[in-house]
Formats: C-alpha cells, structure tokens, sequence
C-alpha cells in the first residue's frame, strides 16, 4: 500500500529529453493507467519508478520515503515486462521464487506457502514444473504476474505486460488484470500504448506525449473532456473530427454549415500542469480560428436521428466502411472531410449527398496554436478527485 | 541470370573445392595417416624404418616417465581451460557491466590473443622473468620469491598462467557476444528481485550461455593440448626436470631433438587419443547439460 508521487521529474538521455518535468501523484491502491504514443516517455517513466533508469532532476516519493536515488532492489516494487523476462533456464517455480531465495529475508515455509497462495489466485499450480519454453504467451504472463505478486511489493509496475498476447487473450487478461487488481490492491503503475487498454484498465489514465503529462482523469472524463487536441484524437477510436471554423456570436461558423454552440460550458482546468484560468463562453468573445473537434459517433445521418433538432447540414459520402456494428462514413464539406457512424446497414452510395445532424451536447473547440480546449458543450461533472486534484495542485 | 545458376557443372565445383581439399589432404589427413604408419615402425634419423607392430606403445605403456608426462599434460590442460574460462568469464561480465570505456577495455582484454604465441611468450617472459621482469619486484615484494628457472611447480604455474593470459581474448570474444544477447529485462528483474550480481551472473546468466560455454571448454582444451607449445618451449623447454614436460613438448623433443621418429608417431597418436576421448565426455555433458533456449 503506498502513495507514489512524483515532482517534476526529469529525464534526458544525452540531448534528447524523455520526461519533461512530471508532477503526478499516484494514490494508495490505485489502478493508474499512463498511455501515449511511441517515444512519448511512458516507459522512461516506469523505469524512473522502478530505480532502472537515474533521474535527471526531480523527485519520486513513495509514501513518505524519498526513493529518487535508490536501487531498485530496495524500492520494494515489482516489474512486469511485454516479454515476461522468465528466467528460460528455470521451471514456473524456480522462476517465482528465485528473487525471493536471492533475497534471503524469507524463510523457506514462508515461500512455499506463499508460492502457493500465488499460484492459486493465478491458477497456474500446473505450470510451476514446466519451464517456458513449454508454456504459451498467455501461461508465461502469469507467471510472471505470479513472480510479481510473490513478493507482495509496494507497487507493481507493468510495461505493456499484454501486448505480446493475441487479441483475444489480450482481452481475456486484461479482466483477469481488473480482478487481481480488486483482489490484492496493490498501488498499480500500468504502461501502454493502446488507448483501448488504457480506458478498460485504468482507474485513472495519465495521457503522455513529448515527455509531458496531457491530461490526468478518469477513463470517461478523458473521453468526454479532453484537454487538448491531442488527448482528444488520441484517445478514442475512430478519432475525434477536427474542423477549422470561425466562432461568432456563439456559433460555429464554416464555409458550408453554421453550428450554434450551447452557451455557457467553458472548458475547465482538465489539463495537467497548466494553470487554472478563467476560460471564456464562446460568446463572451468571438474568435476568427477555432478547431471544432466532434467525435465520428455524435454525427449523425439526419433521417436515423430526428430527435435531435433541426440543426442539420449536407455532407457528400467520400467512402464507406461497415464495422459490423456500425457503419463509418467518410464525409466531405465544403473543404472539411470528416467521419460520422451510421446504422450499420444504411446504404449509402460514394458522391451522394447525406444530411447530417450532431449531438449538440458533445462538441468541443480547441484553440489552433496550442491545441487547448477551450470549451466543452456538455457540462463537466466535479467528480471528488477532480476537484481534490485542482486543490492539491 | 539466377543465383542458383552460377555453377553449371560438377567440374566447375569440384575446382572450387579444391584448394580447400588438396591442402586438408596433403597437411592434414596425410601426415595423420603417415604419422599412423610410422607409430608401427622403429624409424629414425638416417635409419632404414623396420617394422615393429606395437612396441612402440608397449614401451610407452612401460616409460614412467611418460606416464607423468600423461598426467602433467592432463592437469595442466584441467588448470588452463578451468583458469581461461573462469577468467574470462569474469572479465567479460566487468566489460559487460561497466558504462563507460566498454571498448577500451574489450581491445585490452583481447590483444593478447592478437600476438602470435611466440610472442606472447616472449611479452611473458619480459613480464615474469624472474630477475628482470617488469613485474618481478611487485611480485617478490609480496613475499613470493621468483625463482621459476629452478623451481619446477613454480614454472609449471608461470607456463599455464602464460597459456591461460593468452587465450583469454579469445574466450572473451564469444564470451560477451552471448551475455549482450541475454535480454536486459532479465538483467532488471534480478536487479528489482535484489539478486546480488554474482549470483546474477553464476544463476542467470551462464545457464543461458551453456551452449557458448561448452563450445569454448572444447576450444580451449584443444589449445590446451596443442597450441600451448611455444610457452613450454620459449619459457622452459620441459623443464626443470620435467616440471613442464607436457605431451605435445614431449613428443616434439622425442622427434626433433631424440629423432625416434616411431616412438614421436606413437606419441603423438596417444595425444590424439586422449584428446579425442575428453572430446568425447565433454560432448556428452554438452548435451546432457546445455541449455538450448526458445
């Protein structure tokens, strides 16, 4: 059980800059999930954590021990790494026990019964005779889930511990995951590229890019509120829309449609590290360049959504793909291109027109220099830890 | 035109093949058989070969002087190959952990073996010679006195230290190319686990080398046998009094220097027999003991 926090840490290798200045806090029993692109410093982070990589500058605490300079041996985590690192010479058991033994703080009755404790919880009682070479990518995970939980660490860390797995037993892990997570409640550092993982596993999603925390949140609030383009296009899939328009007097004006935007939601500090300011209704000021960012499933074809008001554009169909459960629908106006979900069996012909209706509570406007959102259409609901993040910040 | 079509006959490819087959004939299979053969004869410098059948092994089976001749050579290539790999295996895990100057140390580490052995035994015995060499006062300073030109085991340990400095190079080669290939995430989970670093390297990572490691112990004892004339020669010629009077020496004198060139052949056929059955063992445990990964 421990509280990791980290004060902005700071990681160069030579010229390039990995980590630049993180202040994350990392609570007691908490499943945190940091997602990003490759090269965003995720991994660097991780290994910050786990003492294998030297801090350049900054600070991490776990509870009230500063562990900055320390070995990793005496940081009392576990790691879990993408290609499992068993040892390939030893059986599960040698495996799950070796670092134990090479310790020497637990006597031998401790590590059977442990051993076994673990092995149950992971069901992998049979495995523990084999070595891994006879085992499968799935069995081998275990294991060293199992190798991880033996030890009964302070925090786990796990470096995209699932993507060396088939998608199917990628998805089957990932709530066997949730469970061991609900079950032990140990403090959880998960590392990932895939943005789907990270909203399915994490308690909170930390969105990395440049070395820079993007954004702090729940997995829904990080959909719904993103605080800047790029968690906006990052996070969900198909990606958000982007369209440049003009803001006037409330609406969103384009070439081809207007779109009046529901007053009086501006954004709200969701960013991680930036400062808190007053934002400004759209209509409090009007601004020549916006970035209109809408997601493809809160577009609409005008006759399958009646209900949402009479707001509603022609678009022309560049392209269909069925996805099964829905069908995407590349769309072009005026010089925007966009995508928009229909009903999956809507036919729809390539240079036909469409008319297309919006959600009105599910649009968002970014600023075109930084990327910053700088208004939400639906109001943000203060979840506790939202407003506990702005007050310790 | 396909690569596949480049010979277009089985002359062509017998002509490629030659070179390499003519040279295997006429310096290797032929001396061997040859070598055979006169192991049967009493043969000499200026004398006509008489035919003898196995005398020349039943004096051998009856020359304690051989015997210890035997058993020397089967020590001393026990202490080299244990001294090389050990050794060798150290200093490659130093190279292999350290941070800065990695090629530095690789290049000082492995010129030795870049010296041809005669050389190298001379560069020996500027560094050991027992009233001029450069570290000949460090040595006796710490109380030993070097005397090895008369002290028999003292040479013994001056030549198989001299065999094993040289052939470290060699061993570290193959030695650090099979420890990078070990996964750094290994390397890390012993880290986290606390696993101290030479139960890292003795648990983890010569398991994982085993099929290098036995491949070097078969090398190594070949150069044991073989390669490690030119120290007993330059160093101490066999002596003194037999101290170093190892197989290959041994067999050398009895030709060159003896010109019994029958008892040499039986000699050297023995060396071959001996060799090849400690070949034989290790292969055994190669496969019983290697570990060959997924």
């Amino acid at each position: 059980m421990t509280t990791i926090t980290l004060r902005n840490l700071r990681k160069e290798f030579d010229d390039v800059v990995a980590v630049n200045g993180l202040d994350l806090t990392v609570r007691d029993g908490e499943f945190l999930v940091v997602v990003g692109p490759s090269g965003c410093g995720k991994s660097t982070t991780l290994r910050l954590l786990a003492g294998l990589e030297t801090a350049t500058d900054g600070e991490i605490r776990m509870d009230d021990r500063d562990v900055t300079g320390t070995e990793p041996k005496d940081r009392n985590v576990a790691m879990v790494f993408q290609n499992y690192a068993l040892y390939p010479h030893m059986t599960g058991r040698r495996n799950v026990t070796f670092g134990m033994n090479a310790g020497g703080s637990f006597t031998d009755e401790e590590i059977n019964r442990r051993v076994a404790e673990a092995a149950e919880t992971l069901d992998i009682t049979d495995l523990l005779d084999r070595k891994p070479q006879a085992m499968s990518g799935g069995e081998r995970q275990r294991v060293a889930l199992g190798r991880a939980i033996v030890r009964d660490p302070d925090a786990f860390l796990m470096d995209e511990p699932l993507s060396n797995l088939d998608a199917k037993l990628r998805i089957q892990m990932r709530a066997e995951l949730t469970q061991l997570h609900a079950e032990l409640g140990t403090t959880t550092v998960y590392v990932t590229h895939d943005q789907t993982e990270a909203m399915t596993l994490g308690e909170r999603v930390v969105v990395m890019d440049d070395g820079r925390i993007q954004q702090v949140d729940p997995p829904q609030s990080l959909y719904d509120f993103p605080a800047n383009r790029f968690v906006a296009e990052f996070i969900g899939d198909p990606a958000m829309n982007m369209i440049d328009v003009a803001v006037e007097e409330g609406v969103a004006v384009h070439d081809a449609f207007r779109i009046p935007l529901p007053a009086g939601n501006a954004a709200d500090e969701t960013g991680s590290g930036s400062e808190t300011e007053s934002l400004a209704d759209p209509d409090a000021g009007d601004r020549s360049h916006a970035v209109l960012g809408v997601r493809p499933e809160d577009l609409h074809l005008a006759r399958e959504r009646p209900d949402l008001g009479e707001t509603e554009f022609d678009a022309t169909v560049d392209v269909t793909e069925p996805l099964g459960d829905s069908l995407l629908v590349h769309c072009s106006v005026g010089d925007a291109t966009f995508k928009m979900s229909a009903e999956p069996r809507s036919s729809l012909d390539p240079g036909g027109t469409v008319s297309v209706t919006y959600d009105s509570e599910r649009l968002h406007l970014f600023e075109p220099e930084t990327g910053e959102a700088f208004y939400h259409s639906a109001t943000a609901p203060a979840p506790s830890d939202r407003i506990e993040r702005v007050v310790t910040d | 035109m396909s690569t596949r079509e480049i010979f277009d006959g089985r002359l062509e490819a017998a002509l490629l093949l030659a070179p390499t087959a003519i040279v295997s004939l006429v310096f290797l299979y032929y001396p061997t058989a040859l070598a055979f053969r006169t192991s049967f004869f009493d043969s000499g410098f200026g004398r006509v070969p008489e035919f003898v059948g196995l005398e020349n092994y039943a004096s051998l089976l009856g020359n304690p002087e051989y015997h210890s001749s035997v058993l020397l050579s089967v020590i001393f290539a026990a202490i080299v190959v244990v001294g090389v790999i050990s050794v060798s295996l150290y200093l490659t895990f130093l190279i292999h952990e350290v941070d800065a100057g990695q090629g530095w140390y690789l290049i000082s580490v492995i010129w030795p073996y870049a010296l041809p052995p005669a050389v190298g035994a001379l560069v020996f015995l500027f560094i050991f010679h027992p009233t001029l060499g450069v570290l000949t006062g460090p040595i006796e300073a710490l109380g030993i006195e070097l005397d090895w030109f008369n002290d028999g085991p003292q040479a013994f340990v001056v030549v198989a230290l001299a065999a094993i400095w040289k052939q470290i190079g060699y061993n570290v080669i193959f030695m650090i190319a099979a420890m990078k290939n070990i996964p750094d995430a290994l390397t890390e989970t012993a880290e986290l686990d606390g696993v101290g670093r030479l139960r890292r390297l003795v648990s983890v990572y010569v398991p994982i080398m085993t099929p290098t490691l036995f491949f070097l112990v078969i090398i190594d004892t070949i150069y044991a046998f073989f390669g490690t004339f030119a120290f007993v020669d330059l160093l101490t010629s066999g002596g003194p009094s037999n101290a170093t009077n190892v197989l290959i020496f041994d067999l050398y004198r009895e030709a060159f220097s003896f010109f019994n060139f029958g008892t040499a052949s039986a000699k050297s056929v023995v060396l071959f027999l001996v060799v090849a059955a400690l070949m034989a063992v290790q292969f055994r445990l190669t496969e019983e003991y290697s570990y060959y990964g997924a």
